[in-house]
């Protein structure tokens, strides 16, 4: 006969209540944790609106700050005197022609290339697209400086004279294609399968009515995300905008941020700056609100923004 | 209109230049108006050939033709074909109808034209009614009418199905098949399939095209092809189950296997293959053969007997029986073998020796 | 037909995007180098004395500004990388946790992600106001004075600290969308099995849940590195295009690698000085090519579990 090897398992008692307990407090906790961090996230825009609807006078006596303004006392002229500050309205609006330049440009060859590289067979395919996928580590102001030179040399930026189509020519033409977003919608494209297009090529479809007809229509989510990130860059863009431009008009909204913000009496005006801060950043929490899904495409892919 | 190809050959070159030979020196002709099934193990080239004779892939050598026209250096477009994909190909982002209207868009039929079109094909693969959803909205027995319609409405010469019924489940696919059956009748389109399913092969072709390794093995009417396999490859490829495989050798005309005569042939004294259909083998008191059965598998009519193979050790073979015998596990029958479920090849090149 | 190549057709559709890169990103990636070798270049004039292996570096180096830019980055570096990948791994952790109002978290937490990395850094700037700002006064509460964060005449620890905690808080959303995402790619299983044996949440987290991600965790911390040698806008936004707090020494300055480069081509007009920028961008590059070399090899070993 076999011989049984009996385990004995004990049966331990467990304490119902006391683990529910630990339970309720460890909820609490964990719920303290992310509120509490979740305030820090958020004080600096809190401390922003508060900061552009307070009066002046109220900054500089409420010692300490007080950390609430009540809607009647909201100075909403501070958003009125910022824009008159520095040329707002004029910004936005070159803001809003870049990003469109540049944006419709972007897509437009990077959705040939992505083509090219997802679609098309030809010579040196994978080697070409190693060499810029290689590029894209490469630090960035690198390029700013024989860009800014050639941006010279070309006749788009002097320190002496430039019209508002050359200041277009110097924001936007460096910017009309990305090796990232050409890397980006090439997947998409790629995940597309190859039958739908040996289908289409069945029914003697063109690669470019395939392209259009097909390709970009299902890459549409992509393409959305593309352009929104895209128009987020120029919005925010800085640097560039300073060096190549003369004129000060010829600027976007985020250059005019550093502008002096001094009251009639040379004190700095904290409140329309604040004001300033929130017009340029605004537009951008309500786009990542409404169109969160699409951003989020595309960080799972980016490296790191900036 | 009938499709020959003569001679085909496509060889693949791969990443590290090395070769392969997918299809080699391959004739086949297929008749007006049949439903035919290129069928053969996964890789043995039956899908290349399909591609070829859509115009998707360009044979390295040997001549395509559509009736009288030499097609092979003719686009996919201009050669008059309808192509159904393994996993459909529908347009993810077009509905039903803009799927289906698709191809008329590039041959300019239209718009009126094409939308009646497009609903008497959707009428005819019944989807009539599901004109305005998109693909992802179907069921896969429905896509693939949907690929169906779409192949059809541009009235091509021929209709071609890549591994048409393999995305669905079991039920589906007999339906399935009875519905290709059904429309390829009623439109009376030449229709080249390729499936890896001999059942499926079977139940629905008028000829069936038995491919292997890039090679044609035997072209015929799908229950000829059983009873007479033209070959070892023949022989195993199509039957459920398969059929048995011995080694035996041929003594002054007779087929011997195990020491024992079962049967009588033309060929010469030699080493052989002996293949036996499980439904070869009949109980018979005076049967040659005295059989130890090790399991016995009885579903619905059939049973199924797995009995000790007496010439191999550790290895059984199967018997499909009548279930009206009452057979247990060790019991000892006495067998014998029906000559016309018996097939003898050559050892070397699995050739059927008359 | 399908297999054949169709060079000609491809280069059509690349040729927008290739001619841009070509002359915006190919051409300034190698004339970086040419640049950086020339003696004395004149970019006005377009002169040059000859060529120098290595003179320029040795100016950017000798550079004020070169010692303090280092120290400020590596500060960066290697002090707020390692906190906001820490508290974001926390904090993903205990989202991931939760189910009640996650999405609404998870929204709160992603949304210094967007925000204009100049727009925020003067607000941080007027949270650290010696008088009117939300830090000091949250100081107070415990009885300590006020103090100079970053106004007229700060030191240059108080600035760096202010500096550092905008950082911090400007990483974290990147950090925790990512570490989110890799938190839900972990198969529910393990939690299951590790609560039927009723392991303590620590436990979880440090046993199952660390080891996990560490692949990500590595992939964050080196990518994270390599966009914190990039530094600049941030300290643009806190301190202006001075980099430094009103009333400052050029020593107590906050400037960056990248700052280098800029403040080199801001006086572009003067003879060397672009050269000392491509100079500045060639040792910025080099370090992050260092870094991205340690990435790849830690990518191929594959820290798992």
């Amino acid at each position: 006969m076999e011989k049984i090897n009996k385990v004995i398992i004990k049966e331990e008692k467990i304490d119902i209540k006391e683990s529910k307990r630990r339970e309720i407090i460890s909820k609490v906790i964990i719920y303290a944790f992310i509120v509490f961090f979740a305030i820090i996230v958020l004080i600096p825009f809190y401390w922003m609106i508060l900061t552009s609807l307070k009066t002046l006078d109220q900054i500089e006596s409420e010692i300490p700050p007080t950390l609430w303004v009540s809607f009647k006392n909201m100075m909403f002229v501070n958003y009125l005197n910022a824009l008159e500050a520095a040329p707002y309205l004029r910004y936005m609006l070159n803001t809003v022609i870049v990003a469109t330049i540049s944006t419709v440009g972007t897509i437009f060859t990077t959705i040939f290339a992505a083509f090219a590289f997802a679609r098309l067979n030809f010579k040196g395919r994978d080697i070409i697209f190693m060499v810029l996928i290689s590029t894209m580590m490469i630090p960035g102001e690198m390029f700013v400086i024989t860009n800014y030179i050639t941006v010279s040399r070309l006749g788009w930026y002097s320190p002496f004279s430039q019209t508002f189509g050359q200041a277009l020519l110097a924001l936007t033409l460096p910017f009309m294609t990305s090796i990232f977003y050409i890397f980006f919608l090439r997947q998409a494209f790629k995940q597309i399968p190859d039958e739908l297009y040996l289908a289409s090529k069945v029914d003697g479809t063109s690669d470019f009515k395939y392209l259009w007809r097909i390709m970009v229509p299902i890459a549409k989510p992509t393409i959305i995300t593309i352009t929104i990130l895209n128009a987020m860059g120029t919005w925010s863009a800085y640097i560039w905008p300073n060096l190549v431009t003369k004129e000060v008009e010829y600027r976007l909204v985020t250059n005019g941020l550093r502008n002096a913000y001094l009251d009639l009496t040379g004190r700095v005006a904290y409140n329309e700056q604040m004001a300033a801060a929130m017009i340029v950043t605004f537009p951008l929490l309500v786009v990542f609100l409404l169109l969160k899904k699409y951003i989020m495409r595309g960080v799972s892919r980016s490296g790191i923004k900036g | 209109m009938e499709i020959r190809l003569e001679n085909i050959t496509k060889i693949f070159v791969q990443k590290d230049k090395s070769e392969v030979v997918a299809v080699k020196s391959l004739d086949i002709t297929i008749p007006t108006g049949k439903l035919v099934g290129l069928l053969g193990p996964s890789g043995c080239g039956k899908s290349t050939t399909l591609y070829m004779i859509a115009g998707l892939l360009k044979p390295n050598g040997g001549r395509i033709f559509f009736g009288e026209e030499d097609v092979t250096d003719t686009a996919p477009e201009d050669r008059g074909i309808g192509l159904v994909f393994q996993n459909y190909a529908l347009y993810p982002h077009m509905t039903v109808r803009q799927n289906i209207m698709f191809p008329l868009e590039n041959i300019k039929v239209p718009k009126p034209e094409a939308l009646v079109r497009a609903q008497e094909m959707a009428n005819l693969v019944g989807i009539g009614e599901l004109m305005d959803r998109k693909p992802k909205e179907l069921s896969g027995g429905q896509q693939q009418r949907v690929a169906i319609a779409r192949a059809l409405v541009k009235k091509p010469r021929v209709l071609l199905l890549d591994e048409p019924l393999s995305n669905l489940d079991a039920r589906l696919r007999l339906q399935t098949r009875e519905e290709i059956k059904r429309i390829q009748r009623e439109t009376g389109i030449t229709t080249i399939f390729v499936t890896h399913d001999q059942e499926e092969a079977m139940s629905i072709s008028d000829e069936i095209v038995l491919m292997d390794f890039g090679e044609k093995r035997q072209v015929g009417i799908p229950q000829y092809v059983y009873d007479y396999p033209e070959n070892l490859f023949s022989a195993k490829f199509l039957g459920t189950p398969p059929i048995n495989i011995f080694e035996g050798e041929i003594k002054t005309k007779k087929v011997i296997l195990d020491g024992k005569a079962i049967g009588i042939t033309k060929g010469t004294n030699q080493k052989i293959v002996i293949g036996i259909r499980p439904e070869g083998f009949v109980l018979d008191e005076k049967g040659t053969f005295e059989l130890v059965v090790d399991m016995v598998e009885t579903i619905s009519r059939d049973t199924s007997l797995i009995i000790i193979d007496p010439t191999r050790e550790n290895e059984t073979f199967r018997a499909i029986v009548d279930s009206k015998h009452r057979i247990k596990p060790g019991d000892v029958l006495k067998v014998s073998i029906k000559t016309d479920k018996l097939f003898v090849f050559n050892f070397e090149t699995g050739e059927l020796i008359k | 037909m399908l297999e054949k190549q169709s060079n000609l057709k491809a280069w059509l559709y690349l040729l927008p995007a290739m001619a841009l890169l070509l002359v915006f990103t190919f051409y300034p990636l190698f004339n970086a180098f040419y640049l950086a070798f020339l003696r004395n270049y004149s970019y006005l004039n377009r002169t040059a004395e000859g060529y120098t292996l290595f003179g320029n570096f040795i100016d950017v180096v000798q550079d004020v500004n070169f010692k303090t830019a280092m120290k400020n980055t590596s500060i960066i570096v290697f002090v707020s990388v390692p906190i906001s990948v820490m508290v974001a791994l926390f904090i993903s952790v205990a989202l991931n946790s939760i189910k009640k109002l996650q999405g609404m978290f998870q929204t709160i937490f992603f949304l210094p992600y967007v925000t204009n990395a100049i727009a925020i850094g003067m607000a941080f700037a007027f949270i650290f106001h010696q008088d009117y700002g939300l830090f000091n006064m949250f100081l107070g509460i415990f009885g300590i004075d006020p103090v100079n964060w970053v106004g007229l005449g700060a030191s240059w620890s108080t600035a760096m600290f202010a500096l550092l905690v905008y950082t911090v808080w400007g990483g974290l959303a990147f950090k925790i969308m990512v570490f989110l995402a890799g938190l839900q790619n972990i198969d529910k299983q393990y939690y299951d099995a590790a609560r039927v044996d009723s392991t303590p949440k620590w436990r979880v987290f440090s046993r199952i849940t660390v080891p996990l991600l560490s692949p990500m965790i590595a992939y964050i911390t080196i990518t994270s590195f390599i966009g914190a040698f990039k530094a600049y806008r941030t300290i643009i936004g806190m301190f202006g295009p001075t980099l430094r707090p009103p009333g400052t020494l050029s020593k107590d300055s906050l400037i960056t690698i990248v700052g280098l480069v800029y403040d080199s081509l801001s006086q572009a007009d003067a003879v060397g000085k672009i050269s000392q920028a491509a100079a500045a961008s060639i040792i910025l590059f080099l370090i992050t090519l260092s870094f991205t070399g340690v990435q790849m090899m830690i990518s191929k070993k594959r820290i798992h579990y």
